[in-house]
C-alpha cells in the first residue's frame, strides 16, 4: 500500500474546477482541502465543536465516523456520508463535496463611512511633509560629488541627510527626467522617498482596524484629511477558527501556521489597499504612513510575532510599545518607506482596537464617567473619565456571531435580525428574505422577547409548568428539539428559506448566557473596582461591528449591558477605526496613544476572587425565576403520569 | 402540522428518586421533604438547620447523607447534566450541600469512613479559569471522593508532587481555553516521565475538550460535564492500576 492517497474536491453543480491533490493517508480532509486551496469554513478551529466544516464523501474509502461527526451531525447524516472534514482521516482515494460557506452573501460589515471622521476637529500633523528642489546633476569629473551630494546641498539643514537605499538606487534617473525638479518626502525629518517633478499635493494614508472578524481600511488625504475611499471584509483568516482563542491555538508552536494566518491578512490588506488607490485614482505610491490598531493576536500576527505565550496565563503580549516599520519590510504595496506605525497594546486582551476606542471617544478627556463597550468575540469594557481609566477583557466567544448556536450565522442575508412579539412572534430577516439562520442581533432579541412573554425565565430556563397560560400562538412554538432538549420556534420549516425550520434551543440559551454574563460581568467588574454605580454612568458607548445592528432596550432585557435610561446609552460606530484615523492624520494623537497605554489600569478579570460571583450573579435575565413546583403540584404530575401508564 | 406543537409535554424531565425504605431508616413522623427541597433550591440557611436537627435526634450521618441530602443533589445534578438548570442555579445547590456535608464529614470520619478514593484535581498551567472545576470538586466530594484541589495555573510537577504525597488514584486535569489544552497532554506526558502514569488514572474535561481530544493526548477518560466525570471517575476506580510505594 502507498502511503500517498489522492483526495478530489467536487463541486456541487458537478461542473466547474475540480481540485485533487496527493497528500498521506491520514490526512483529515480539512488538512487536504487546505492544501488543495479549497476554502472550506472551519468556525471552532478544528476542534470537532461545530458542523461549518461538514463535506460528503461521494466516492472512495468511506472514512468510519469519529466520535465528534456522531455528535455534531447525529446517526442520519453520518449515515448519508456526511463527516467532520477537520476530525475524519482519509484511508484511501476519496472524493468529497465540500459545503458551500452557509450561503453568507452579504455578510454585513460596519463599513468604514458609517463613523467617518471629523478632521476639522483634528491638529493635521500627519508626520509626513513634502517640499520640491531644484537639484543639479554633477557636470565636471573632477568636482568630487554624487548625484546624492547634489541633491542634500539643496535641502535646508533640519533634515536628516541619510538617504534610504531604495531611494538611492532610482535617483539617477528620477534626478534626469525633470531637469532636476525633485520632490524630496520626510516623515519627521526622515527622508523617505525622492521623486522627479512636483507631487507636493499628493501625500495620502491608510488606517486599518485588523479584527478577529472583519478588516476595514480607509484612504485619507493626509494634508486635508477627506476620507476618498474605503475597503473592508470578512477578516481572510476566519476559515482557522471564528474566534481569537482557536486562531491562537492554530497558530501556537508552529511557525509555518503563524506564517499562513500572516499572509492571508497581509494578502488582504494589500488588496484593499489597491483596490482603494484604484477607486481614488490615487498612485499607491503616494501612500506615505499607514496606522494599524487591531487586537493583540491580529497585531502580533500581522507582524508575525509568535502569539503561543499570548494564549497562556498571564496571557503577556511580546511587545506593548508603539512600532514604526518601513512598509518594504512588511511587505504593504505602498511607497516602500512608507511608515506603517502600529498603535500601542495595553494588555495581552486588551489591544491596539481599544486604544483606538478611546482616542476617538475623547474618554480620558471627559468630566462624568464613561463607558466603552466593544461587544465582539472577545469584548473589552473601558470605564472612567479624566481622573481614572480603567479597562478589561471578557471572553464572550462567538456565541454572538452566530458560532455554537444551533441555527446560528453570521449577520448575512437570510439571518434573523430582528423579532417582535404582538400575540405572535414577527421575524425579520436582513435582505428580507426567508429565514435560513439566526445572526446575534436575533438571538439577543429572540431571548429578550421570551423573556417578556415569559416563555422563558431570568435563568433561562423554558417555561415547562402552566404552558396554557401563554397566548396560543406562543404555546404553539414551544417544542421538542431532535436531542430532545426543549426548542422555542421561530420560523418553521415551510417558512423557512432552507429544508429546516429556524429555533432557539434550550442549549442555545444557555451559550447566550455564557456569553452575554461574560460582557456584564466585565462592566460589574469595572464598577466594583472604581466603585461606580449605575447613577454615576453618564454615557455608555456601543462600538464595534456588533454593537451598531443590536436593540438597546433587548440587551438590557437580557442584561447584556446594565439598565440605564434609554438616552445614556449610544451606538458611536466602529470607534477603533477613527482611532487609527485620528493617529493618521495627527502624530500628536499618536503620541496620545503611549501615554494612555501608560495610564490605564488593566483589570485582569480571571485573577480577581470576586469574578466567580459576579460571573455567575451576571448569568440571569432580567425577570425572576419560574417559582419551583411545591410538593403538592409534584405530586400531581407523579399523579398524573401514573394514570398515563395506565391508559 | 406536526403533532409535537399540541402536546407539549416537553423532554422527559429528571426526576427525584425519593430513597427506598426512608421511613425505615428515620424516627417515627421524620420527613426528608423540605431537605430536599432545600438542596434542590439552594437554601443553605435551612439545610444547616435540618441536618443539625438531624444529628441532634440522633440520626445516623450515613443515613442522612443518603436519605436527606443526596435526593435533592442528584436531583438538580440530573438536571444540570439534561441542560434543564444551568450554572447558577447548580452552584447555589452545591452550596447547599456543602453546608450539610460540613456536619457530616467529621461525624463519617470518627466512624472510619473510608474515602472512596483519592482525587487530585486542577486547572492546567496557562489557564486561569476554575467555575468547572469547583463544580467537579463539590460533586465528587459527595460522591465519597478525598478531593484535593490545586486550583488554577498548575504546574505539571505540582500535579506530581501532590499526587505522589497523597497516593492519588485519580487526577483530573481541566482546560477552559482552547489555548491551554495542550498542557492536558504536557502534564500526562510529565506523569510518564516521572514514572507515575500506571499508577493512576487521569480524566481530563473542559469547554474546549472532547473524546477525540482525550484519546489523542493520552487519558483515561473525559467528563462531558460534572456529572459524567463523577461517573467515569466511580468506574475507573474498579480498574487495576499500580500501587504507589
Amino acid at each position: 500500500m502507498s502511503d500517498k492517497i489522492s483526495v478530489t474536491f467536487a463541486t456541487a453543480a458537478e461542473q466547474g474546477a475540480r481540485k485533487t491533490v496527493q497528500v498521506t493517508r491520514d490526512t483529515t480532509i480539512l488538512d487536504a482541502a487546505r492544501q488543495a486551496g479549497v476554502d472550506v469554513e472551519a468556525t471552532c478551529g478544528s476542534r470537532g465543536r461545530c458542523r461549518s466544516c461538514r463535506v460528503k464523501v461521494l466516492k472512495g474509502d468511506m472514512p468510519p465516523p469519529t466520535v465528534q461527526d456522531a455528535v455534531q451531525l447525529g446517526h442520519d447524516e453520518v449515515l448519508e456520508g456526511f463527516r467532520l472534514s477537520c476530525q475524519t482521516r482519509m484511508l484511501g482515494d476519496t472524493t468529497v463535496l465540500p459545503m458551500p460557506p452557509k450561503a453568507e452573501q452579504g455578510h454585513k460589515i460596519l463599513e468604514a463611512h458609517e463613523s467617518e471622521i471629523d478632521a476639522s476637529t483634528l491638529n493635521l500633523d500627519s508626520g509626513v511633509s513634502k517640499f520640491t528642489v531644484k537639484a543639479s546633476t554633477p557636470v565636471e569629473e573632477h568636482h568630487q560629488t554624487s548625484d546624492v551630494e547634489e541633491i542634500l546641498s539643496t535641502l535646508p539643514n533640519l533634515s536628516n541627510r541619510t538617504v534610504p537605499l531604495n531611494c538611492v538606487r532610482k535617483i539617477p534617473q528620477e534626478l534626469r527626467k525633470q531637469g532636476g525638479i525633485l520632490t524630496i518626502t520626510q516623515f519627521h525629518k526622515q527622508i523617505i522617498d525622492v521623486e522627479a517633478g512636483d507631487t507636493t499635493k499628493h501625500i495620502y494614508g491608510f488606517a486599518f482596524d485588523i479584527g478577529t472578524t472583519s478588516v476595514v481600511g480607509t484612504l485619507l488625504d493626509l494634508q486635508t484629511g477627506e476620507q476618498l475611499a474605503s475597503a473592508g471584509g470578512v477578516n481572510s483568516q476566519a476559515v482557522y477558527g471564528g474566534d481569537l482563542m482557536s486562531r491562537i491555538a492554530y497558530a501556537q508552536f508552529d511557525e509555518q501556521k503563524l506564517t499562513t494566518l500572516r499572509a492571508k491578512v497581509i494578502n488582504q490588506v494589500n488588496q484593499y489597499i489597491r483596490q482603494c488607490c484604484d477607486e481614488a485614482g490615487v498612485n499607491s505610491n503616494h501612500v506615505y504612513k499607514i496606522v494599524i490598531v487591531g487586537n493583540s493576536c491580529m497585531h502580533h500576527i500581522f507582524l508575525g510575532i509568535d502569539v503561543s505565550y499570548l494564549g497562556l496565563a498571564p496571557y503577556a503580549p511580546v511587545v506593548r510599545e508603539n512600532l514604526v516599520f518601513p512598509a518594504s519590510e512588511l511587505p504593504l504595496k505602498a511607497s516602500p518607506n512608507a511608515m506603517v506605525c502600529m498603535l500601542p497594546i495595553i494588555a495581552g486582551f486588551v489591544g491596539a482596537d481599544t486604544v483606538g476606542c478611546i482616542l476617538s471617544t475623547r474618554i480620558y478627556e471627559s468630566e462624568e464617567i464613561r463607558v466603552l463597550v466593544d461587544i465582539g468575540t472577545n469584548g473589552e469594557v473601558v470605564m472612567g473619565s479624566r481622573d481614572r481609566l480603567t479597562a478589561c477583557s471578557a471572553p464572550a466567544g462567538p456565541a454572538l456571531e452566530g458560532a455554537q448556536i444551533r441555527d446560528g450565522m453570521r449577520g448575512a442575508i437570510g439571518a434573523i435580525e430582528k423579532v417582535e412579539v404582538d400575540n405572535d412572534i414577527i421575524c425579520s430577516t436582513i435582505g428580507n428574505v426567508p429565514a435560513i439562520g439566526l445572526c446575534g442581533s436575533g438571538l439577543i432579541d429572540a431571548a429578550a422577547k421570551m423573556i417578556d412573554t415569559q416563555v422563558m425565565d431570568s435563568n433561562g430556563n423554558f417555561r415547562k409548568r402552566d404552558v396554557e397560560q401563554l397566548p396560543e400562538r406562543l404555546q404553539n412554538r414551544l417544542i421538542v428539539a431532535e436531542n430532545g432538549s426543549r426548542e422555542f420556534l421561530l420560523v418553521s420549516e415551510q417558512d423557512s428559506g432552507k429544508n429546516r425550520r429556524v429555533g432557539i434551543t434550550q442549549g442555545d440559551v444557555r451559550q447566550l448566557q455564557l456569553a452575554k454574563s461574560a460582557i456584564f460581568s466585565g462592566i460589574r467588574m469595572l464598577q466594583s473596582v472604581m466603585n461606580i454605580s449605575d447613577d454615576e454612568i453618564f454615557h455608555l458607548m456601543l462600538c464595534g461591528g456588533f454593537g451598531n445592528y443590536i436593540n438597546i432596550e433587548s440587551a438590557k432585557t437580557i442584561r447584556l449591558l446594565p439598565d440605564l435610561k434609554h438616552e445614556r446609552i449610544a451606538y458611536v460606530g466602529n470607534a477603533a477605526l477613527l482611532g487609527a484615523q485620528m493617529a493618521l492624520l495627527s502624530e500628536s494623537e499618536r503620541d496620545t496613544a503611549y501615554r494612555l497605554t501608560q495610564q490605564i489600569e488593566h483589570v485582569a478579570l480571571a485573577a480577581r476572587a470576586d469574578f466567580q460571583d459576579i460571573f455567575v450573579d451576571s448569568m440571569a435575565f432580567k425577570g425572576s425565576p419560574f417559582p419551583t413546583p411545591s410538593k403538592t403540584s409534584r405530586n400531581k404530575r407523579k399523579e398524573r403520569q401514573r394514570t398515563q401508564l395506565v391508559k | 402540522m406536526n403533532t409535537e406543537f399540541f402536546d407539549y409535554e416537553g423532554p422527559e424531565e429528571p426526576e427525584l428518586q425519593i430513597p427506598e425504605g426512608w421511613e425505615n431508616r428515620a424516627p417515627d413522623g421524620w420527613e426528608w421533604q423540605t431537605l430536599w427541597e432545600a438542596i434542590e433550591t439552594g437554601d443553605h440557611i435551612y439545610a444547616d438547620e435540618r441536618v443539625r436537627q438531624s444529628i441532634d435526634t440522633g440520626i445516623d450521618p450515613r443515613v442522612i447523607l443518603d436519605d436527606g441530602l443526596f435526593p435533592g443533589f442528584n436531583l438538580q445534578a440530573d438536571r444540570f447534566s439534561a441542560q434543564v438548570i444551568f450554572i447558577p442555579e447548580m452552584l447555589i445547590t452545591a452550596r447547599a450541600m456543602k453546608a450539610g456535608l460540613a456536619l457530616i464529614r467529621p461525624l463519617l470520619a470518627a466512624q472510619a469512613e473510608k474515602p472512596v478514593g483519592t482525587f487530585v484535581i486542577g486547572t492546567v498551567l496557562g489557564d486561569m479559569h476554575d467555575i468547572g472545576q469547583s463544580i467537579v470538586t463539590i460533586m465528587l466530594e459527595n460522591a465519597g471522593f478525598n478531593v484535593i484541589n490545586l486550583g488554577t495555573d498548575v504546574h505539571p510537577d505540582r500535579f506530581i508532587e501532590t499526587a505522589q504525597k497523597e497516593h492519588a488514584d485519580l487526577i483530573g486535569f481541566s482546560a477552559l481555553l482552547s489555548t491551554t489544552v495542550y498542557y492536558q497532554k504536557v502534564t500526562i506526558e510529565e506523569f510518564q516521565n516521572a514514572g507515575h502514569r500506571d499508577k493512576v488514572n487521569i480524566l481530563i474535561g473542559g469547554a474546549p475538550t472532547t473524546q477525540e481530544w482525550a484519546d489523542e493526548c493520552g487519558a483515561d477518560g473525559w467528563g462531558k460535564d460534572a456529572v459524567a466525570a463523577v461517573r467515569l471517575a466511580l468506574k475507573l476506580m474498579e480498574t487495576p492500576r499500580q500501587a504507589w510505594d
